[in-house]
């Protein structure tokens, strides 16, 4: 029971967003690419969030009940793999295939978009949050001054 | 005046529980994206108010040594109720936090945070005073 505790799962939050922002950045440029290194064209990525709790030593954990109340939030990125890629009939395309189809990833750029905004806001909650818990701890330190 | 009188503890305990209520709130905030998490609310005015007991209704009457004093003293073991909010409104992930609510639940956790802070830094102001003056 501390701000540094609010402060530690506030910053979770802010990296959770990053990481999805930047999934997303990483979408919306590669909307179009053919090719990677893998093979094949880009696969979309997508990040997942999971709740998981925010005190890592074992006395912390002890402490009691807030432990497994207050919870931190842990992003994973995955390939998506539930959409195929488009296929579009693009003869002199040179990542075509012996039919002339090439085969582009399957990402909607307003989809997108709109997930970018969403990452935006729940950052700035997040950064919101965090500058709250800041002047909650400044102010504690005013106390019998 | 008493140092150890009922006004500076209960202004520690609200300031304690308000601390966790704001890491409560950063949780809820920070799990707003993930799926199948539930918003979480800490309920202490309950039990602290029982704890303060300003009217004396709340601790039995006790006249005698042996008897068990139930009730007051309430102030060591205080305990906060945490629990899932029964308000949410469940969106398609399984998800219940409302952002908008978890900022105005901060807000207003803040400026009575603050108020309970100003309140002991006067209370100590007075204790401060009463030392001093001669």
């Amino acid at each position: 029971m501390d701000l540094l505790t609010s402060l530690k799962i506030s910053s979770s939050g802010l990296a959770a967003n990053r990481k999805r922002m930047g999934a997303i950045s990483s979408n919306i440029a590669n909307a179009q690419t053919t090719r990677t290194a893998e093979g094949g064209p880009y696969r979309k990525k997508e990040v997942v969030f999971g709740a998981e709790p925010a005190r890592d030593s074992f006395s912390e954990i002890l402490e009691g009940e807030l432990s497994e109340n207050a919870k931190a939030v842990h992003a994973t990125e995955v390939i998506s793999t539930n959409r195929p890629p488009i296929l579009k009939y693009e003869p002199n395309h040179p990542d075509a295939n012996d039919q002339g189809y090439v085969a582009y990833p399957d990402i909607n750029v307003m989809e997108e978009m709109t997930n970018m905004i969403s990452a935006s806001r729940s950052y700035e909650a997040n950064v919101q949050a965090m500058n709250t818990t800041k002047n909650m701890a400044m102010k504690a330190l005013e106390i019998g001054r | 005046m008493d140092v150890n009188d009922k006004t500076l503890k209960a202004l520690s305990s609200s300031l304690n529980f308000r601390q966790m209520r704001q890491e409560v709130i950063s949780a809820n905030i920070a799990n707003a994206d993930t799926p199948g998490y539930r918003s979480k609310r800490v309920d202490f005015e309950a039990a602290l108010a029982r704890a303060l007991d300003v009217d004396g209704n709340m601790s039995m009457k006790t006249g005698d040594q042996r008897h068990f004093d139930v009730g007051s003293g309430g102030f060591d073991n205080l305990k906060p109720e945490i629990f899932n909010d029964p308000n949410g409104v469940v969106s398609e992930d399984g998800n219940t936090v409302d952002r908008d609510r978890e900022m105005a639940l901060m807000a207003e956790n803040k400026i009575l945070y603050d108020a309970s802070v100003q309140l002991l830094a006067k209370k100590l102001g007075l204790m401060k005073y009463a030392v001093q003056s001669q």
